[in-house]
């Protein structure tokens, strides 16, 4: 928990830091582009250093989960659509429930991510987090609920 | 005499029931009562098989075929008369009416009488030509009786007709070596109807021609017939099932030639088997043999005991049973298919989607039971079973039996988990749901500490 408070406290004061550090950051592979191309591979590099970094720093620990979570589904999705290419979709409705299945959690997860990520507060003046998580999670039996039935 | 021995059969039959399936009420017309004497054993034969025997000419009062809407007979029998015509109550429609209402007709034509205009234009309508002349003389100048005709060569020797294709019962075969005598026969050619078949053709080397006018020699371009082009005796069964037979030599059912010797050129004496002839070619006309008769159709889902619902599903196993008898003389005997035949059902919408043979699965004392087990069609719809059994000398069988196939109901499809293609996708499914549980159980239980507080 110690790390993450580390992050939260300076984060209201380093909000409008952070949004400079961004387009400070930003602006970096701005200016060596004209200079020479040869340096263009190891600012690439560099600015997916950047972002990471920035991620691994900036991102609050709950949205880290969520972003676990969305991967974890992303490769479920994949496998199933790789599957599908190679044997074949024989029973139609069972590949579109498994599928659609991960698609449609995945959907919701994205947006309890984007209800709940503290940058984002103002946008959500009356939704509260936990009011997102409720609906995120009878969005999500919902959705489950059809997956099964639809699989028969 | 004659009159008497009516009077005595009516007031016998009277007491007795028919042996004919149809009727035992018959009619013979005859130009004089008298000449049907000399038919006297033929006559007796039909009437110790119960038949009831009217002798009429054709302008005899009280002759109808019908009264008030009904056939006042069962059966006709025509002997060659010397009239052009047979009179107002024997026109050809009325005996096509006749025939149409399932009434039977025998026809006994002779050289020595030319046809009259009502019975060739009655034939003509069923598809079987007379000689111009209404008359002819069948002779062969190989196969003639040596015994009685050794100089005209009228008079015909032949085998006992064995069946024209595999499949056809032979009732009109008779023993081994039987031997017929025709005399005086006028030959006839048959059309290209579904309805005839030929009993008994004229032998290769035998010829028609008329004697007034081709005594000399006969020019091949107005040549009737010759070889088995000329029929003899054939027969015609209506779609009704009744029976018209035409036989050309009237002759050959006179009690003269019952008992006669013949013997053809470089053969010896042999008594002919007309009598036996007479009797299988009267039992089949008169619906004495060769009728059919089916007992009952019982179709059901394989193993159920409910027969004949009206309503299947796609792909079922069904079985179907057809009970047949075949009536023989006096009582209903079951029905053996001949060798080379079958006997098939049809399951068919518009067109039929299995024809399959039926065996025999069972057999009682007076019927055979034909059955057989299939798997519906993957196809919905109004499906008949259909029996569609027309056969030469046999009675139709044509019977349907109508049945909805229905979908297969939302709930008899598989399970997703018997398929087992659908499991890499149930995995899926499970996959997508336990890491949304561990999701939340973890979400729960790791409350941002500093949100709350701020809050």
């Amino acid at each position: 928990m110690a790390p993450k408070k580390n992050a939260r406290e300076p984060t209201p004061a380093a909000a409008g830091t952070t949004q400079a550090s961004a387009t400070a950051a930003g602006s970096v592979p701005l200016v060596p582009k004209p200079k020479a191309t040869s340096t263009g591979a190891a600012n690439w590099d560099k600015v997916l250093q950047n972002i990471y970094n920035y991620y691994m720093t900036e991102t609050p620990q709950r949205t880290k989960l969520l972003d676990v979570f969305l991967v974890f589904l992303a490769a479920v999705g994949a496998l199933q659509f790789l599957y599908c290419i190679l044997a074949g979709n024989y029973p139609f409705n069972a590949f579109l429930s498994g599928f659609c299945g991960t698609v449609g959690q995945f959907v919701l997860t994205i947006s309890l991510r984007i209800q709940t990520t503290k940058a984002n507060k103002a946008e959500f003046p009356k939704v509260s987090p936990e009011r997102a998580f409720a609906d995120y999670v009878v969005c999500s039996l919902i959705l489950h609920f059809f997956c099964v039935n639809f699989i028969n | 005499m004659r009159s008497l021995l009516s009077v005595a059969v009516l007031l016998f039959a009277a007491i007795v029931s028919a042996v004919s399936t149809t009727d035992d009420r018959l009619l013979v017309v005859a130009d004089d009562v008298a000449d049907t004497e000399a038919y006297g054993e033929f006559f007796e034969d039909l009437e110790s098989r119960k038949f009831n025997i009217d002798y009429k000419t054709p302008k005899s009062e009280g002759l109808e075929l019908f009264r008030l809407g009904e056939r006042t007979y069962g059966h006709l029998v025509f002997l060659p008369t010397k009239v052009k015509a047979l009179g107002p109550q024997l026109t050809p429609n009325i005996l096509i009416d006749f025939v149409n209402a399932g009434g039977n007709i025998l026809i006994a034509q002779s050289s020595t009488h030319p046809s009259s205009t009502s019975i060739v234009s009655f034939l003509n309508e069923l598809g079987i030509s007379f000689p111009v002349e209404r008359t002819g003389l069948v002779v062969d100048h190989f196969n003639h009786d040596t015994v009685s005709a050794s100089e005209k060569h009228d008079v015909l020797v032949l085998d006992a007709p064995t069946p024209v294709r595999a499949g056809i019962k032979p009732f009109f075969s008779g023993n081994e070596g039987a031997v017929l005598a025709l005399p005086h026969t006028v030959g006839h050619t048959l059309g290209a109807g579904q309805l005839l078949t030929p009993i008994l053709r004229a032998p290769r080397t035998a010829y028609s021609y008329n004697p007034k006018e081709q005594s000399e020699a006969v020019d091949p371009d107005e040549l009737f017939g010759a070889g088995a082009q000329l029929g003899l005796v054939s027969a015609f069964q209506a779609r009704n099932s009744a029976r018209v037979a035409v036989l050309g030599s009237a002759e050959m059912l006179q009690d003269k030639w019952f008992a006669a010797k013949v013997a053809r050129e470089g053969g010896k004496e042999t008594v002919t088997a007309n009598r036996e002839f007479a009797k299988m070619l009267s039992g089949w006309v008169f619906q004495e043999i060769g009728v059919l008769r089916v007992n009952g159709i019982e179709h059901r889902l394989k193993g159920e005991n409910e027969t004949n619902p009206s309503i299947y599903r796609v792909k079922n196993e069904v079985t179907y049973s057809i009970s047949l008898s075949e009536y023989s003389w006096d009582s209903w005997k079951p029905f053996t298919l001949p060798d080379s035949d079958a006997l098939q059902l049809e399951f068919s919408m518009l067109s039929p989607f299995h024809r399959l043979d039926l065996h025999p699965i069972d057999a009682t004392p007076s019927a055979t039971v034909y059955g057989t087990s299939f798997t519906l069609p993957d196809q919905h719809g109004i499906f008949n079973f259909r029996v569609n059994y027309k056969r030469p000398f046999l009675t139709n069988v044509d019977e349907k039996r109508t049945v909805s196939v229905r979908h297969i109901a939302h709930d008899e499809w598989p399970r997703s988990f018997v398929i087992s293609g659908a499991w890499p996708w149930i995995s899926g499914i499970g996959a997508t749901v336990t890491g949304f549980v561990a999701f939340c159980a973890v979400w729960v239980y790791s409350r941002p500490a500093p949100a709350k507080k701020t809050q």
